[in-house]
This record gives structure tokens, C-alpha cells and sequence, in this order.
């Protein structure tokens, strides 16, 4: 550190003891460097490499002096660096920065790595040395790749749960999944083909990227046949990087020309059952967290496929019990509606054999007769209309959605209702708001609501002997503006199975499915209204729905 | 049948009234028809034979709560109940309240017919048996507190000696009041005089 000579330094003294101080100082920094430091003449050969060049590339530093710099490189980049070399030389233009470029190196065991690499030139007698310093970035470039992968995952699973959670048809669902895939994981196209029923055939769903079409060859493939029935019947994802020499892949000439890479197709299953297969082609390479996420992917959506099915099975059944609980109240109202039948019928018989008496009898007068068969044609006539107006009730028909008065309904529900009403001594008391805003129903699933509260109603009042009977029914616009409908009784009153009077095959009643009023609430929730029970006071219960007003509804 | 008995039909529905009316008057029946319980409370029912056809499901009061009713008022009409349905319990009740008959409708003009003339016939016989009662009890009424306590005892089976030892008055008396009270009573015979007391005893018996 300190000059070499005491008494009188001169300035050639200084100055090469500060030279020496700096070249000290220099060898320190390169020799305790994390980086490898090299240097290399003009001809490329490596005049010098740091104690760190043999962690970094396993070399031995002194085995690399004189050896070319592109000994430290991979095949594919010598071409590269020599040409670029040669021209900065001749001409001074650069090939690549000088400063923080990432590039491939090569160590000594054979294995390629991502460096950044920044690197300088000086001059020494009309020669030029240049020096680079080459930092080994694996685990920086690992943790980028990982977090990358991970992110990909996730949108992946973030846009496929997204589907599942729109209120789409399955065919629309499954587009969104494979648009997904070929958005995040780079994919040309993407495909998903769905099991048929009797497992075997695989119908194409959805094709997103390249090919969107649903309709080629591809789209009924049967089971066990090319490679994306082979991956169903295996249950087995199939994987290559190599399309081009792929044994499975039978359309080479097109995957070449499209410059395929990668193809991965994984079954779609649920338990040990395959229910599809979702398949892609790429022009990159598969990597690791490509498969990882489609393997994720795959899952998610046999997942999805298979809660979308039970739902819709699941509708299904609630549609075919909304039927068979309209059908129960049908059979409860089939008492009153027998007797409705029955009166014209009835008097029609009567007119009919006491005029044939008379006529054996000899005694029929014309204008007996005449006045018997008016009285017959009345009745007929009577019967017809009771039937026509029953019929309403047992279609079984879609949801029919029109503008409806809510109190048109009412009434004609009243007006069946009739009957259970006075039988039971239920008085009733309308309480219908005039002139109210229109609402966009199904009047026949209205009228199903409707007869199901007021049943209700009537049932809950049977045990009530000491009090009298009473049913109100209320129609009118609520704080909201929505239309409410209310149906209030005096009976028993909600009792004890309160919050469980909605659910599905509940019941208090000795016969009964216990799906009338969870089927009402759904019914009513179809329409974006709302269906709830409070009780009523001093006895009994009220029953409101609420419907939103149509728009455009005169107000 | 004789002119002289009386149908009234409860129900209702104008048509079905008429109808029935119509029906019950081929064979020559005469019919009276109510559209309510009340209206046919509210009447003086005629004193002939006479049977009621009712509608178990009327609005306000229903067919039972006719019959019901007419019980109490210890008015003994037969009753023949009409249904729209077949309501077993409610048609077990109506029987066990003494129904002559309940038809589903539309029912068999025959068994309706049949019915009405059942029911006619015995509200006939239940009239004459009524007025035969009546007539006895008149009688018997006639008789002396004494008489009466004779004729008790005679039909009980004791002998004139007993029953004069047992109120205390000479047996030669008991005689005389007993001669009296068989010729009050138009009895033939003392067999013939115990049926006559049977006849006023029971529904008097029952009624209490």
C-alpha cells in the first residue's frame, strides 16, 4: 500500500505507487467478485477469468487462458457472437448492449444458463482487451418463471371458475375455458370434447384460438380412436414436444406447415369417470407449469362440467315436481271441482230420466220436453265452462311470461278457490289495490302461487273451531315499488317449523309433498320477486311475494 | 203413493233443484224446494208425510247442521243427503244420525225414487203410530191419580189383593177402580191394556 522507497518519492514514484495501489485494488474487487470477470483479446481467446468463473462455469480459470470465449457459450450462440465480434471490430457497431443483456451460457458439465452480462473494452498498445462481468441469473430467472407460471395458473382457474359461475348454457361455458387456455398459456387452439351418455362417443364442445368451428372432423370422435379418444379410454394425458415425430399425431404434414411444436391433451375426469378430454396445440414448447396449469385446468373444468349437469338435472326435477305439487294441488282441489262437475251433471241426468219416464209413460209433453232440453243444453254448456277453466291449471307449458294485472289473477284464483272457502266457513276479505302497474309473469305459474298461499291458508284455519275463519288477500305497490301480494289467515299460525317451512319436502300437513312452498319461491324468485312468511297478528300467518313491476308499466 | 205426502228438496243449485223437482214430480210426487237450511228452518213444516233430499255441502248451514238441527227441535223428518263426492266419514256420521240414504251425484234417478218412498213410508207409519200414542195417552190422562196407580201395578203383574194390601184400602175397591179404568182406556183385556201403557211409556221414556 505504502511506496516502496522511503526517502524521496519522485513523481514517476507516485505515480506508479498510486498505479499499483489502483491495480491492487482492482485485482481485489475481480478476485472477491461474485460475478465471473473475464477478459478476452481481440481474437476472442481469454486472456483472464476470475476465482468466481470456476463456480459459475466450472472451469478452472487457468485451463481457460487462451481458450476461445466461446468455449463459455452454447452451440447456437458461437455463430451469433463470432459474426457480431468480427463486425464491432471492423466497423464499431455494437450487436448487442453492452450493458444488463441476458444471454445463454454454458457450463463445463454441458448445461445452459440464463447470465446477464455487462462488459466494457479498453485499449493497450493499439490492442484492445475486453472485459465482461457475467452473472449466473438461474434462480432470479427461476423465481420469474415461477411467479409467472403461478400467475398463469391462476388466471387460468380464475377465468374457468368465472364461467361455471355464469348462468349460461354448458357449451358457452366451456368456449370461455378454452379461450382461457390458449389466452394464458399461448396455445394455437384449444379444444373440449364432452363424453356422450352412453360413453362412446366424445362431441366437441369448444374450440377457441385458431379454430373455432365446432362442426369439422374432429367433432365426434369415438371413443378409443386417434389421440383424443385413446386419452379418454386411457385416462391418460398425452404429452409431446416433438408433434412432428409423434406416433399419435396423424396429421404431420398440417402440423408442419402450421410450424406446431407442442401438442398436450388431458382426459377430463370426476372420480374414476372420464367425462371429456381438453386438448391443445402450441408452437412453444410444452414447459413443466404449462402442464401443471393445464393438469389444474382440466380438473377445474371436469369439476365444473359435472355441478353444471347436476344442476341442470337438478332444474329438471324441480320443474317436473313443480308439476306433480301443481297436479297435489290439482287432487286437493279436485274435491271442489268434482262437485263444480257434478251439479250440471247431475241436473242433466234428472232432466233426461224424467223425461224418458214420461215418455213411457205416454205423458211428455212438447213443451215438458222443451223446456227439459233447454235446461240440458244449459248445464252442458255450464259443465264445458268449468272444464275449460281447469284446464289452465294442468298445461304443462314453459314459463309464458306476459304483461299480467296482478289482481286479475287473484281473482281468478278466488273465483276456484270458491268453493274450499265457504266449505270451510272461510270468510274472505279482498283487499285489492285499483289500477295497479303491471307485471311481466307467467299467469299460470302465478295462479299456482296463488292457490297454494290460500290453500295453505284454508288448511292452517281447519283446527280453528272457537274463532271465526278469516282469509284476506291484499294486492298493492310497496315501499320499493315492487307489487306485493299478500295472503293473511287466522289459523295455527307458523308454529315451530317456521324456518324450515320453505324447505324442500317439509310439511305439517298429513298429506302433502312439502314442495308447494319451496316450489312457490322459486317460482316467484324466476320472476325477481321474493316470497317470505311472518306471522300474523293476533293469530295466524301472512304470506307475501313481491313481483318487479313491468317496464314501461302505466303507472 | 198418496197425494197427500210432501218432498222438500235443499240444494243450492237452481238446476239441480228444478231438475230433481222435475224428476220426483213424474211419479207424482209433490215437492217443495229450498235454495238454503235457513229458508227451511225458518218454515212451518205441514203436518203429512213428508221426507227432506239435502245437500251435505250447502253454503251457510250444511246438511248436517239440518239434521243436526231438526233433532233437536226433536223434529223426526227422514232425511236423504245428497253429495257432490263420495265423503265417507261425513256419509257415516249422516247415517248414524239416522239418513235413510246418501246418493253420490249425478246418482240413479231408481235409487233416488227408491229412497223418497222409503222414506215416505216410514214417516207415514211413524205418524200413525204417533197419533195412536197420542190418542192413549189422552186417555190414560183422563184417569184418576188412583186409576192410574192400579193400572200401574196390575200391569206389573200383581194380583188385586196385593195391590190393595199395598194401599191399604179394601180389595173389593180395587176392583171397581180397575173395571173403571179398562172401560176408560177401551181395553179388551188386561194383555191389551199393558200393550196400550208399553206404547205410552216408551217414547215418553225416551223423550225424557
Amino acid at each position: 500500500m505504502t511506496s516502496e522507497r522511503q526517502p524521496a518519492q519522485t513523481d514517476r514514484e507516485r505515480e506508479e505507487s498510486a498505479l499499483r495501489y489502483s491495480e491492487e485494488n482492482y485485482r481485489l474487487v475481480v478476485e472477491t467478485a461474485p460475478d465471473a470477470v473475464i477478459s478476452i483479446d481481440e481474437r476472442g481467446a481469454i486472456l483472464f477469468a476470475n476465482p468466481a468463473t470456476a463456480r459459475i462455469f466450472g472451469h478452472d480459470p487457468t485451463e481457460l487462458i487462451g481458450k476461445p470465449l466461446t468455449t463459455l457459450m452454447p452451440e447456437f450462440l458461437r455463430k451469433l457472437h463470432e459474426k457480431g465480434f468480427s463486425r464491432y471490430l471492423a466497423t464499431g457497431q455494437r450487436h448487442i448492449n453492452w450493458q444488463g443483456t441476458e444471454l445463454t451460457a454454458l457450463r463445463k458439465n454441458g448445461q445452459e444458463f440464463p447470465v446477464e452480462i455487462s462488459f466494457g473494452e479498453l485499449s493497450r498498445d493499439r490492442h484492445k482487451v475486453f472485459t465482461g462481468f457475467i452473472r449466473d441469473i438461474s434462480e432470479r430467472k427461476q423465481t420469474e418463471e415461477m411467479r409467472a407460471a403461478h400467475a398463469r395458473q391462476i388466471a387460468v382457474r380464475a377465468d374457468v371458475s368465472m364461467a361455471f359461475g355464469k348462468d349460461e348454457g354448458l357449451k358457452a361455458i366451456l368456449g370461455e375455458c378454452s379461450e382461457a387456455i390458449v389466452r394464458h398459456l399461448d396455445a394455437a387452439f384449444a379444444r373440449i370434447w364432452t363424453l356422450s351418455d352412453d360413453r362412446k362417443m366424445l362431441e366437441l364442445q369448444a374450440s377457441a384460438g385458431m379454430y373455432t368451428h365446432l362442426d369439422g372432423p374432429h367433432s365426434h370422435i369415438p371413443m378409443g380412436e386417434f389421440k383424443i379418444g385413446m386419452i379418454a379410454q386411457e385416462r391418460k394425458p398425452h404429452l409431446t414436444n416433438d408433434v412432428l415425430n409423434d406416433p399419435r399425431i396423424s396429421n404431420r404434414a398440417w402440423a408442419e406447415k402450421e410450424g406446431m411444436a407442442s401438442f398436450a391433451g388431458y382426459p377430463l375426469s370426476v372420480g374414476d369417470r372420464t367425462i371429456g378430454v381438453l386438448a391443445m396445440f402450441s408452437r412453444k414448447q410444452l414447459t413443466p407449469d404449462t402442464t401443471e396449469t393445464l393438469a389444474s385446468g382440466a380438473d377445474l373444468i371436469a369439476q365444473g362440467i359435472e355441478r353444471k349437469r347436476a344442476q341442470e338435472a337438478l332444474q329438471m326435477t324441480q320443474a317436473e315436481l313443480a308439476r306433480v305439487s301443481r297436479l297435489t294441488t290439482m287432487g286437493e282441489l279436485a274435491a271442489s271441482i268434482a262437485h263444480e262437475v257434478n251439479q250440471p251433471l247431475t241436473a242433466v241426468t234428472n232432466n233426461s230420466n224424467a223425461c224418458l219416464r214420461l215418455l213411457a209413460a205416454d205423458n211428455l209433453k212438447p213443451e215438458v220436453l222443451r223446456r227439459a232440453l233447454e235446461e240440458i243444453v244449459a248445464d252442458g254448456n255450464r259443465a264445458s265452462a268449468i272444464v275449460t277453466r281447469i284446464r289452465g291449471f294442468i298445461k304443462k307449458e314453459p314459463a309464458e311470461k306476459n304483461r299480467v294485472d296482478i289482481n286479475d289473477v287473484i281473482q281468478e284464483v278466488l273465483a276456484l278457490a270458491d268453493r274450499e272457502l265457504y266449505e270451510n266457513r272461510v270468510r274472505l276479505e279482498r283487499q285489492l289495490t285499483k289500477a295497479l302497474p303491471l307485471v311481466l309473469a307467467d299467469r299460470v305459474q302465478m295462479q299456482q302461487v296463488l292457490l297454494n298461499l290460500i290453500m295453505n291458508g284454508i288448511e292452517a284455519m281447519i283446527a280453528v273451531t272457537n274463532e271465526p275463519r278469516s282469509l284476506w288477500v291484499e294486492s298493492r305497490v310497496d315501499e320499493s315499488g315492487d307489487i306485493l301480494v299478500a295472503v293473511r289467515d287466522s289459523g295455527t299460525g307458523l308454529g315451530s317449523g317456521a324456518d324450515r317451512i320453505f324447505t324442500p319436502f317439509f310439511t305439517t300437513k298429513a298429506s302433502g309433498m312439502g314442495m308447494g312452498l319451496s316450489i312457490s319461491r322459486s317460482l316467484v324468485e324466476n320472476h325477481g320477486g321474493r316470497l317470505w312468511a311472518a306471522p300474523n297478528f293476533p293469530i295466524g300467518a301472512v304470506f307475501s311475494f313481491t313481483l318487479p313491476v313491468s317496464a314501461g308499466s302505466p303507472v | 203413493m198418496t197425494t197427500a205426502s210432501i218432498v222438500f228438496v235443499v240444494d243450492d243449485d237452481p238446476s239441480v233443484r228444478s231438475s230433481i223437482k222435475f224428476l220426483l214430480s213424474t211419479v207424482g210426487l209433490q215437492v217443495e224446494s229450498f235454495e238454503s237450511a235457513d229458508t227451511l228452518l225458518h218454515k212451518k213444516l205441514p203436518d203429512v208425510p213428508s221426507c227432506l233430499v239435502l245437500d251435505v255441502r250447502l253454503r251457510g248451514l250444511s246438511g248436517i247442521d239440518i239434521q243436526r238441527t231438526l233433532a233437536a227441535r226433536n223434529i223426526q223428518i227422514p232425511i236423504i243427503f245428497l253429495t257432490g263426492h263420495a265423503d265417507i266419514p261425513m256419509s257415516v256420521r249422516a247415517m248414524k244420525a239416522g239418513a235413510i240414504e246418501f246418493l253420490t251425484k249425478p246418482f240413479r234417478d231408481q235409487d233416488l225414487l227408491d229412497a223418497v218412498r222409503v222414506a215416505l213410508e216410514q214417516d207415514r207409519a211413524r205418524r200413525e203410530k204417533e197419533v195412536e200414542v197420542t190418542d192413549l195417552q189422552r186417555r190414560f190422562d183422563s184417569l184418576t191419580a188412583r186409576e192410574q196407580q192400579v193400572i200401574a201395578m196390575l200391569v206389573s203383574g200383581m194380583l188385586n189383593k196385593q195391590i190393595a194390601s199395598e194401599l191399604g184400602t179394601a180389595e173389593s175397591t180395587v176392583k171397581v177402580q180397575r173395571s173403571r179404568a179398562m172401560e176408560k182406556m177401551q181395553a179388551q183385556s188386561l194383555v191389551d191394556l199393558a200393550k196400550m201403557i208399553e206404547k205410552i211409556k216408551g217414547p215418553s221414556e225416551k223423550a225424557s
